[in-house]
Formats: structure tokens, sequence, C-alpha cells
């Protein structure tokens, strides 16, 4: 029997994928976990596997065709094997792809058993049969159900197939991820309406996975997590001298240079193992408020389309020089575009610097499931009054946006306090 | 520890008590002269004398309704059934009066009475003398109910039993009175009613069973251990208050669960304990709850029938492999 190659979930926030190469030229055996092309998401170019031992029958989409997920890729089989139903099925498979009636191949022989499962959605009546540990499992990882072959009676998903799933790089699973609101130049987009479109020449530029993405989510966390900001002037004084010290030691040790953004990694790190409830997650379809008992910092990073926003998991467990030194590898990566779904998922809490480039001060969108982000401006050299004395003054502003079903104006405003004693006294936080 | 027969484990835990509590006695068919119809209160009569081991007519349904009153004037009766087929006799005595006194008066009563007595088949006995009574039992609030699978658990638990102000179903089997098992010597050895004892740790099945049931499932765990798998068994020991708690806690850990039951399957022990996994556990479940259980009619005489009817080492067996996908 012949297996369809459905457009597998590779994020969370996926919606539809562009096949940016074809590794296998059609009539080629392959086996389950052969990478056959590249597929591109909103996040990353990723590899596709498939699941099954076959020849490729059919490359039904051509490279630079998008698909939603579910949408026929390809179809697997024996060679000389009927394709038909399988395209008649998927209404001539992915959205360019013809009919197909060329492939009206000669009588299908007595079918071979696959050599694994077919995929869940090929059960009778179109129900995908799932055990509700595997159906809870799917969902905690953002797995699509659709794509996982269940190896159970009547193609049932059981626990084994969502953990053979979940060590799948395709079907890796993936948190919501971050878009925080970095204002990176960018070429206009020519907005899509066809009335009161301004005349005179413009440039089109196809809106990317990335950029779609980027608009959803944060338009989604915008008009529903109800935004309050909160703003500090933080004394940096002892900060900038700390950090002079710091890397005089760190450059002799041939250790990683800290930045400054990396001590506010590190203070916020240490100030939400205090603060829970702004390490924390609105849960509206568990009907729960999650407190989470790990630190992971996302930290959002410009990339050429939009941006991106690693995690550094356990920040509150690592020293400054390993920040700094992680810091910068999720970075580069995060440019070459080489991050995997695990670098940029499970975060609990955001930052945004814009203070390179001379921002005094801005306000960041919340990244879901964040109940927080907060806003980096830069150091600003500025008179201020000690003891009735106007002397020079480093002050740096931070901007706190909080989700106000779960941070109340308190509870924020303690936190800011905790990252403020951190930051005006450094030595606190090696204690 | 001490190595008793099922039944010197019953007769310790009774004297015990009674050389403990002058309150406590014994009443039945054939327990005191005949020293037990199963020889379970052997030597009791000649320890205790004839008013605190009373032999009875044959007459259920008068000598539990003595019990009761003797229990709701002060005394601490223990009635033995010689099985409990035989409680059908009495069953209004038990259902409505022991079990609602309490209730009906406000609390002004307690009923601190122990029925106990050999439950469920014991080889061709036919139809009306095989029955396993802890599901009709078990569903009357009032009662509690109690089926251990050896010596030791005899022992604890029925100690337990007598000092309960509660009636208390104690369900015990002719083909276990001989059984052999270490018993502690503990002084004083109580086992608290309503907790389970996991039996067997594992991790990819878990296997409920009481009573003789129980070592079934240690002889299937055995030999899904040769196979590679690792069966969790555990033994209710109770049935009502039942443990539900260290239940949930293995079947969140293994997955998936069998149970083996000797009742009727239905509205049995086994449908109840699938109904509380799934109302607490749905989450954790991989694969549908099986049951091995009686076969839904009455109990055959033909020899080759009434092993037919019951549960059988093989299928429990299979059912563990099917809940693992492993065959």
């Amino acid at each position: 029997m012949a297996i369809a190659v459905e457009m597998p979930k590779m994020s969370d926030t996926m919606e539809e994928g562009v096949l940016a190469a074809w590794l296998v030229e059609e009539g080629t055996s392959i086996s389950a976990g052969d990478v056959v092309a590249q597929v591109e998401t909103d996040k990353a170019t990723m590899d596709l596997e498939v699941y099954d031992d076959g020849v490729l029958l059919k490359r039904v989409i051509d490279e630079g065709d998008a698909v939603p997920i579910g949408g026929l890729i390809a179809i697997l089989g024996q060679e000389g094997e009927d394709i038909s139903d399988i395209l008649a099925k998927y209404g001539g498979g992915g959205n360019s792809a013809p009919p197909a009636a060329e492939e009206a191949a000669p009588v299908p022989a007595p079918a071979p058993a696959p050599a694994a499962p077919a995929p869940a959605p090929a059960a009778p009546g179109g129900r995908v049969k799932v055990s509700p540990l595997a159906r809870k499992m799917a969902s905690e990882q953002g797995m699509n159900l659709a794509a996982i072959a269940g190896s159970g009676p009547e193609g049932r998903i059981i626990k084994r197939d969502v953990e053979a799933a979940m060590g799948g790089a395709a079907q890796v699973a993936v948190q919501p991820v971050a878009e925080a609101p970095v204002e990176s130049p960018r070429p206009q987009v020519e907005p899509s309406a066809p009335a009161a479109v301004p005349g005179g020449s413009y440039e089109a530029v196809r809106i990317s996975q990335m950029r779609k993405t980027i608009a959803r989510r944060l338009a989604e966390s915008k008009f529903t997590n109800p935004h309050f900001y909160l703003t500090a002037d933080i004394d940096m004084k002892e900060a900038v001298s700390f950090r002079a010290k710091l890397n005089e030691k760190a450059e002799a040790r041939d250790l990683s240079k800290v930045s400054f953004n990396d001590l506010v990694t590190k203070a916020c790190a240490l100030a939400l193992r205090q603060h829970p409830w702004v390490n924390a997650s609105w849960m509206e379809a568990e009907g729960e408020i999650r407190l989470h008992k790990d630190v992971h910092m996302s930290i959002a990073v410009s990339v050429d389309e939009g941006l991106i926003t690693p995690v550094i998991r356990h920040a509150d467990r690592k020293g400054l020089t390993e920040l700094a030194s992680e810091t910068r590898e999720l970075a580069t990566r995060a440019r070459n575009r080489e991050l995997q779904p695990e670098d940029w998922s499970g975060s609990t809490f955001s930052t945004s610097n814009l203070g390179m480039f001379g921002i005094d001060e801005f306000t960041a969108i919340i990244n879901p499931p964040n109940a927080c982000i907060l806003a980096i401006g830069s150091i600003q050299e500025v008179p201020v009054v000690t003891d009735g004395v106007v002397v020079p003054g480093k002050r740096m502003k931070v901007t706190l946006s909080c989700d106000h079903r779960v941070v109340d104006g308190v509870a924020g405003a303690e936190f800011l306090k905790t990252v403020r004693g951190y930051l005006e006294d450094p030595v606190t936080m090696l204690l | 520890m001490a190595v008793l027969q099922y039944r010197e484990a019953l007769r310790a835990a009774m004297t015990e008590e009674m050389e403990r509590d002058d309150r406590v006695f014994l009443m039945g068919e054939e327990v005191a002269e005949y020293n037990g119809a199963y020889k379970v209160s052997e030597g009791m009569l000649e320890q205790f004398g004839p008013k605190r081991v009373i032999d009875t007519p044959i007459s259920e349904n008068g000598f539990c309704g003595l019990g009761v009153g003797a229990a709701m004037n002060g005394l601490r009766p223990i009635i033995e059934f010689m099985t409990f087929n035989f409680s059908f006799v009495a069953i209004d005595q038990i259902i409505n009066n022991a079990a609602k006194i309490r209730y009906m008066s406000g609390g002004q009563f307690d009923v601190p009475i122990v029925f106990r007595g050999a439950n469920g088949a014991a080889g061709q006995l036919a139809a009306t003398h095989n029955t396993s009574t802890e599901s009709i039992y078990s569903t009357i609030p009032g009662l509690k109910v109690i089926a251990p699978s050896n010596p030791d658990d005899a022992k604890g638990l029925l100690k337990s039993a007598i000092r309960d102000n509660n009636p208390v179903i104690f369900l015990e089997s002719e083909v276990m009175f001989g059984m052999k098992g270490e018993v502690s010597d503990a002084e004083d050895y109580l086992i608290p009613i309503g907790k389970a004892r996991i039996a067997k740790e594992g991790t990819d099945v878990t296997i409920v069973a009481h009573s003789k049931s129980y070592h079934i499932a240690m002889r299937v765990a055995e030999r899904l251990e040769n196979d590679g798998y690792s069966a969790e068994v555990i033994d209710p020991r109770t049935i009502r208050p039942l443990d539900i708690d260290t239940i949930v806690e293995s079947i969140k850990k293994t997955n998936r669960c069998v149970i083996i039951d000797e009742s009727n399957p239905y509205a049995s022990i086994s449908s109840e304990i699938t109904f509380q996994i799934q109302d607490r556990a749905f989450d954790f479940l991989d694969a549908p709850i099986k049951r091995i259980t009686a076969k839904d009619v009455p109990a055959p005489y033909a020899k080759n029938l009434i092993e037919y009817y019951m549960p059988q080492e093989e299928d429990a067996y299979q059912a563990c492999l099917s809940v693992m996908y492993a065959k």
C-alpha cells in the first residue's frame, strides 16, 4: 500500500511549511529515518524525515511551494504502485500539484504490508485513535497527533509512538516561541487589501513564515493579554566598575567577557527565583496558573527576517561567564538559522535589549506563555543629585511588561526592586 | 516470624483479641464442639468455655440478629459463617440491621461485629456454594469489607476488624485455609483497614488482585519477568474502604492496568476499581483497563467447567501482554 508523506508540524506556531529543497529523486529507494527534503518553517529550515521504507514514487509539490500541516508532500510505496487513490484523497496533493493522472500504473499487486504502521489519519472514519496518555503527552509537547503513526490496535497512537516521534527531529516538540518587539529595519510589506492602496511605485516582499508568525503571535499577545508597564531607573555606577573588574579577570583566564546584558540576565534569573508569580504562565485551557520551578530565560535576537528568542535554560544556576558564552553562541546560531526547536522552546521569562541602539527606554510585547518581559534600555551618563550635589551618574531604564491576569502591580514592582538591588550592588549576585 | 497456616493465623487473631477483651466472643455453626467446620476455632472452646465460643443451630438469620443485638448492647461478637453463601439467609440482618443501625440511630449505637468465613468458589461445590460476595457487600454503605490473601494479612487485619466499631465483612477461603506463610510475631500485630499492599514493584503494568486472585497475579508477574516485563502487583486487602490512592499512583507510573477478580463480572469489584481509575487517572492510561473475572453465569459443577469458569492465569497473562501492546 502506498504511503502518503504529509507536512508535519515542526513547531508549535507553524501552520504551513515551504518545501525548501528536495534531497531525493523520484524512484529512489529510501528507509525509515531518511531525510528526503528540507522544509522552511516560521523559525528554521528543518529536515523532513520519513517514517517508512519504500520507493519515493512521487514528489507531489515543487521546491518553493507552501503546504499546510497535514498536506501531501510525497508518496512512498512499491515500485509501479497505483497512487491515484492517495492523490484523489488529498484532492490532488499539495496546493500546486495537478491531479497526476499520468501515474495510472498497472494493477497494484497484492499489497504488501507496510514496514511501519500507516500514519494515524489513515484509520477508517478519519478519527485519530489515541490513548489518553499519548494525547496528553502530545499536547504537552505541542505535537500534532495527525503527524504521528500509531502502532496500537486499529492504528491507535500510544505512549511509545509519541516517545518515538519526540525522538525524531522533524517532529520535535515545540513550545510557543518568543517574539519580542524588536523593530529592526526592514522593507515595507505590501498590504493585501485590494482597495485604498496608495499608488506609486513600491517593492513587493513576500511575507515569510517568520513574519507571519510574528504578526499572528504578537497580535494575539498584545490584544489578549492585558499588558501594563513598570519602568525603573537603575543606578549602574557599581555595575560598570564591577563589569570592568570582572572582564579584566575573565580576559586573563581566557573566559568569555561579560556584557551588561549578561548582568541583567543574571539579575533577572536570580530575582525570578524569589518572585515565582513573575516566572509564571496563564494557562487558560487548563484553568490554571503555572508557577514554574525552573528559570529559563529567553533572549530576543534580531535576525535578517525578524527575530527569534533562544532560551538559556536554568539561567539562575549559571555563572556570569557561562551565561555570556551561551548567549553569544545562541545568538550566532540564531543568525545562521541553525537553531532547532528545542533551542527556542520552554522559556519562562524573556528580555529584549535595544540599549546598543541608543534607545533610552521602550515597552515590549509579552512573549506567551510568559507572564512578563523586560525591555532594557541603554546606560546613559546623566547628571544626578547625590547629597544635594549634582554629580555625573550612569543610569539604565528597564521596563517590565506584565500580564495582569497573572501579575499585579505590586508583584511586578517587587520583582523590579529585587532586580534593581542586584544591579546596584552587583556583588550580591555572587552570594 | 512464625510460619502459620491461614487458619492458624485467624485463630491466633481471635484468641489474642478474646484474651485481651472479654467482650469478644465467637458464635456460629460447629465452631465449638466440632472445633470449626474448617478447624479455624480448634481448641478455643477448651480455652474460653461455652459462654464465649458458642455453637448455634442452622439459623443464620437468627444468630446474626442475635449478634447485632449483642453488639448494640456493648459486646463484640465474631460471627462465623461456614461459608458466605449461607450469609444470604441473613442478608436482612447484615444489610438492614448491622450496616444501618448506627446511621438510623443518629450514632447512638455502634455495631462492632465481625462476620467472617469462607468466601467465593472452592471447586466442585456447584452454583449455590460458589458465590464471591465482595461486590454484594461492598456496595452497602456502613459495611467494611476485607479479603486477605495470606496468613500475615489475615491475622493483622482480623485483629483490626475485631477492634473496629463498625460491622466488618471478613472474607476467607476454603482453599486458602491450609496455606502456610510467615506471620509477624510482633506483639499485638495490627494491619490498618483500608491500606493496600504493593506485593511487587514494577514499571510496565499494574495488576490489581485480592484474595485467591492475588496468587494468580504473582505467577503472572513472574512469567512476565521472564519475558522481560516488569509488573507491579497490588493487593488491595481491604475492598471497602478501597485504597485507590495506591492503585492510582501505580497507574501513573505504569500507565496500564489488569484486574483479576473472582467475582462475577457485572457490577463487580473490578468494575468499581476500573471506574475509579479512569476517574482519577484518565490522562495516564495508555491502554484500556482489562479484567479477568469469573464467567458471567452461575458456577457450574463439572470439573472442567468450574475450572473454565474461574479466572485463568493464562488469560491474565495474555491481558497483561495486550495492555502493554506486547503482542
